[in-house]
């Protein structure tokens, strides 16, 4: 065990490094692009909007937040410390709603969406992989083929296509999102299945758009596993094929975890385009707002709080694949 | 390198991504050869007219021949076309409703069914309906008045001196024209966008622009991830420690938030296509520093880069000469990948509406985004979308067809 | 003359590449290996060795295919009988196989005890884990490796420790007849040492009765094997005991690649470190005649233009493939 703990301290030290190094991406980046982002920022509000106590008010918190007077390093600790208090400031577009408050009514659709997406599309993606490098002749000529057309169908291709069969022609799904617009959120069983409805089609294109990707990757991991000395050698020791199978598709499953973490941010970022298309009430409908309503506070909030989700997925995938694969463990141990 | 480029063209997979890829840059050459003009010209008034010939009814009835032909089909053609199955249940379902027995009505008797129904009809009896519905039957009653008539159209034209109508002629319904003899027509075979544009048009422009960033950006991410990787590979120690301490954080940082603060920051103003693409491009190399770095470790201490060493070379002719010509065929498939997936950060980037400023050039991301903004996927317009997804889906599988075919070449032993 | 635990009969096997192209890596190749006694193949790479190897095993899986040639084991033709059968009763309990890099020969995400376990049961199903613990761990014993091994995952055991632990696994079932695939290349001196004392003891012992082994390192063989044949190309083109083909090749082949070995003789220094000019011929169309003559120094046009070269017996089982007399091969190595 002393080498998993080692292994996990890693990490957790690599993902405080990360966060770190992603709460000074998202402040200076803004800052270090030509012009003064304050006064741009300020140009923009007057053409937002009219109401001129409230552009007032958002001008005299946003030089609060920023601290626009003082050094960008004191600047810099003052948004984390408001950060961490929890305030990411006022929106413009909303005033004078709290960024806070709105990215905390979206995160939580985001999370009930995508998450379970990936994790179905992975997990069907490895079973179809799998079985089309197993039998190769029949199914591998039908599943492969499909899947890297499926897989070059870009995130939001599939999902506009999805809503124009499914909700536009055949009407079996609603168009857009999250639940009835009539409805008032709570937990009676008519909201329930309303957003169980609102849920199918920005659920299955994630699904779809991830299994083509995974597919892919997967029969030529269990190929090359099958390729592999291992496999041979079992096989002249006499150990039946449905034995070796399961070694193999352990072995070919591994790096697929691996190669799920590296890919999440990637597949997060479809995924918010796909809320998009569907109007779905998360992360990536918000950002489409912020950046309609040149509303700064509430994108800079929003690709924190996304950054932040996709280094704690990233993390807890590591550790599970450090719990699993043996090979880490005595890596370490060395 | 001759039997090289002899054995890449032997992978059925790289030709067939190779054909399609070319087919599209043909096609993008030759289109503008014949339908000239700006791609952004606004010809259409309104939204979303659906594909097909546009035919000017002002000249067709200036035509210089009218000809005659005595179709059998045509009167059916013309009533299908005017009074269509949908609307002819509507009218039994009015019928039925007044107290029409059902067995009498055969919607498809049109010429029964119209006895009936001016027989029957009363646009003041409401049968209980909502008021639309009688206002969709009133006008319906209207559009099918003359249907059964044969008599022509009268054309008049007002006199300049009195202002009266005086008839000039009579278009008969069996008179035609000659499509070739009316002075205006405009094919448009995929109609035109929600501004009034021609989406073919717009379409091979905005796959022009669309390659053109993924180029840009392509070259700046695999420049800056083989130089990087070279030195990380090459070099070692620190500089290697350094370069992948921050390949790493850039590995986990999903790129496309990078992406979105920055394009957000450089605003709307200053957001051209190749301001875009080179910000695509500084954001998307980690991929190729990781590759090209460990197929340079692997080379490092290879015989002919330590003999090359020896000979006292320096590292520049050693990573030219001894070191790039192994690793070119990775770089090439990296460069492949990375023109692809810029293509689609291009797209997702304008969906969010952070693309190129939209007064320039169309790309295909941006098509995108006014289909969406305009609610074509909504309104069943397919044709604002549908083309510029399978643009983007084609080019995309084109490459990757192409980079399946390389790494079967290079890469024998890995696959199957 | 003893009684043969092993006799290939004109055997031929082919490989499929994936492009649908068919290599003829073993072509009627026939060998004897007596009770007691131990077989060496020697060959450069992708003579077919290793294929020979796998062919003699009788279960053939993709890409690689049988095609003519019977193979008795113990006096039962096993080619005749159905995989299945052969895969219950014939592997790892008759005849068992030491892979080429063992290295990777062992799935990394399984215990050694774990392997064994799916290795007896796939043999007998109804063994209890404790039974072959208690196997396992004797066997282990008896041929020195610790217990802790079986605790282990292939990751950390050293390479040396990896491959004598694929020896100790292929003889669990007790085979009568092993087959060793390059078990000590790309291993360090003092492992390699230790493994081959592993094999030689297993012989001494009489654990086994016969054995296989396969290599290109010539000392080994010399060494190690009662016998030695040479491989060329798919074919044999010399058999006999292993001081008749070591010290006294009559193959030019053979006598190329022993001529290292040879030291005392004058003028052999310049030969050691000159190769065999060219290459093994492409097996997926193998030339007419004999398969050496492109790389021959005594090439006639004869050798190519008959069909196939046959062997020529010596009697005592020593046999070569060449159009030349014994007597014509000898004068012209006199000459140089």
């Amino acid at each position: 065990m002393k080498g998993y703990r080692k292994y996990f301290l890693n990490k957790l030290l690599w993902l405080f490094i990360t966060l770190i190094f992603a709460f000074v991406l998202n402040f200076f980046l803004p800052r270090l692009m030509p012009g003064d982002p304050v006064a741009a920022i300020v140009g923009r509000l007057a053409q937002g909007m009219s109401d001129t106590t409230g552009m007032k008010a958002v001008y005299e918190r946003y030089a609060e937040l920023f601290g626009v007077d003082k050094p960008m390093i004191q600047q810099f600790f003052i948004y984390v410390r408001n950060v961490l208090k929890g305030d990411f400031g006022l929106s413009f577009s909303q005033f004078p709603r709290p960024v806070a408050d709105i990215l905390s009514s979206s995160i939580m659709w985001t999370i009930g969406l995508q998450f379970p997406a990936i994790i179905v599309g992975w997990v069907i993606g490895n079973v179809l992989g799998a079985v089309a490098a197993y039998s190769r002749k029949g199914w591998d000529k039908v599943i492969m083929p499909v899947s890297i057309f499926v897989s070059n169908i870009p995130a939001f291709g599939m999902a506009v296509i999805l809503l124009a069969i499914f909700a536009v022609d055949l009407k079996w799904f609603p168009t857009s999102g999250g639940y009835g617009y009539d409805l008032i959120p709570n937990l009676s069983w008519q909201f329930v299945k309303s957003v169980f409805v609102h849920y199918q089609l920005p659920f299955w294109s994630i699904v779809l758009v991830a299994i083509g990707g995974q597919a892919i990757g997967m029969r030529s991991m269990s190929i090359y596993e099958l390729n592999a000395d291992y496999v041979k050698y079992a096989r002249f020791m006499g150990i039946k094929d449905r034995t070796i199978i399961k070694y193999v598709f352990r072995n070919a499953m591994l790096p697929q975890i691996t190669g799920l973490a590296l890919s999440i941010g990637t597949m997060v970022g479809g995924a918010l385009i796909a809320e998009i298309i569907f109007s779905y009430p998360g992360l990536g409908y918000t950002l489409l707002n912020g950046v309609m309503g040149q509303d700064y506070p509430l994108i800079s909030a929003s690709t924190l709080i996304i950054t932040i989700m996709v280094l704690l997925a990233n993390f807890i995938i590591e550790i599970v694949y450090g719990l699993i694969d043996p090979r880490i463990k005595a890596a370490q141990a060395e | 390198m001759k039997h090289t480029l002899r054995q890449v063209f032997h992978s059925g997979k790289f030709v067939a991504g190779f054909c399609i890829l070319v087919a599209l840059l043909l096609l993008i050459a030759i289109y503008p050869l014949f339908v000239k003009g700006d791609p952004l010209a606004i010809i259409g008034q309104g939204t979303f007219f659906p594909p097909g010939t546009y035919v000017n009814t002002y000249d067709s009835i200036y035509a210089p021949n009218t000809y005659t032909l005595n179709l059998k089909d045509a009167a059916a053609n013309r009533i299908a076309q005017r009074l269509p199955e949908k609307d002819r249940e509507e009218m039994k379902t009015w019928l039925v409703a007044y107290g029409i027995p059902e067995e009498q009505i055969d919607v498809n008797d049109i010429k029964a069914l119209l006895d009936i129904w001016f027989e029957n009809y009363d646009p003041n009896e409401s049968l209980g309906m909502i008021y639309a519905k009688q206002r969709y039957y009133q006008r319906l009653n209207d559009s099918i008045r003359n249907l059964l008539s044969i008599e022509g159209v009268i054309l008049a034209e007002k006199n300049p001196e009195t202002g009266e109508l005086q008839e000039v002629g009579i278009v008969n319904q069996t008179d035609y024209v000659n499509i070739n003899e009316v002075a205006n027509v405009r094919v448009l075979p995929l109609g035109t966008d929600n501004f009034g544009r021609d989406v073919l048009t717009e379409l091979v422009r905005a796959t022009a622009v669309s390659l053109e960033i993924g180029l840009v950006a392509g070259v700046i991410a695999t420049l800056i991830g083989l130089t990087l990787g070279l030195l990380a590979g090459y070099i070692g120690g620190w500089v290697d420690d350094f370069i992948m301490f921050i390949t790493n954080l850039f590995t986990v940082i999903p790129s496309f938030v990078l992406l979105i603060l920055i394009s957000f920051s450089i605003g709307q103003e200053k957001r051209g296509a190749v301001t875009i693409a080179i910000v695509i491009g500084l954001t998307s190399w980690v991929w190729t520093t990781r590759a090209v770095r460990s197929q340079v470790m692997s080379l490092r201490n290879r015989d002919h880069v330590n003999l090359s060493k020896l000979s006292g070379h320096s590292i520049f002719y050693i990573i030219t000469h001894d070191i790039f010509p192994y690793i070119a065929s990775y770089v090439v498939m990296a460069l492949i990948l990375q023109i692809s997936s810029a293509i689609l950060a291009e797209a997702s980037l304008s969906i969010l509406g952070l693309g190129p400023r939209t007064t320039d050039v169309p790309t295909l991301g941006l098509m995108m985004n006014w289909a969406m903004i305009y609610q074509a996927h909504i309104m069943g317009r397919w044709w604002a979308y549908l083309p510029v997804i399978i643009m983007i889906a084609l080019i995309t599988f084109s490459m990757n067809l192409m980079n399946t075919g390389l790494d079967q070449v290079f890469n024998p032993t890995l696959r199957e | 003359m003893s009684k043969v635990l092993l006799e290939v009969n004109e055997l031929s096997t082919k490989y499929v590449t994936r492009f649908h192209e068919d290599v003829y890596a073993v072509d009627r190749v026939s060998l004897k290996v007596e009770e007691g006694k131990s077989l060496g193949i020697a060959g450069e790479s992708g003579c077919g060795k290793s294929t020979l190897a796998l062919s003699m095993m009788g279960y053939y899986f993709p890409p690689l295919h049988y095609i003519s040639g019977d193979i008795y084991l113990d006096g039962n033709n096993i080619t005749k009988m159905d995989p299945d059968v052969i895969r219950r009763k014939i592997l790892g309990t008759e005849i068992s196989y030491i892979p080429q890099a063992a290295m990777n020969a062992l799935n990394p995400t399984q215990k050694i005890l774990s392997f064994i376990q799916d290795v007896i049961w796939a043999h007998n199903p109804k063994a209890t884990k404790e039974e072959i613990f208690n196997l396992a761990k004797e066997r282990f014993t008896l041929l020195g490796l610790p217990e802790s091994v079986l605790y282990k995952y292939p990751v950390e055991l050293s390479g040396g420790m990896k491959q004598r632990t694929v020896i100790a696994v292929s003889v669990i079932l007790g085979p009568k007849v092993l087959i060793a695939d390059e078990p000590s290349s790309a291993l360090d001196v003092t492992s390699q040492k230790m493994v081959i004392k592993m094999l030689v003891d297993l012989m001494e012992s009489g654990f086994i009765k016969g054995m296989v082994f396969i290599t290109h390192e010539l000392p080994l063989l010399y060494n190690v094997t009662d016998d030695i044949m040479v491989m060329y190309a798919g074919q044999i083109v010399e058999k006999g005991t292993a001081d008749e083909v070591v010290l006294d090749p009559l193959h030019p082949y053979s006598r190329g690649l022993m001529g290292s070995l040879i030291v005392p003789e004058e003028g052999m220094r310049e030969q050691k470190l000159v190769a065999i000019p060219g290459a093994p011929p492409n097996l997926k169309d193998p030339p007419s005649g004999c398969r050496f003559a492109a790389r021959c120094k005594y090439v006639i046009p004869q050798c190519t233009k008959m069909h196939t070269i046959e062997m020529q017996e010596l009697g005592n089982g020593r046999e070569y493939r060449c159009i030349f007399s014994e007597e014509e091969l000898r004068k012209a190595y006199q000459n140089g």
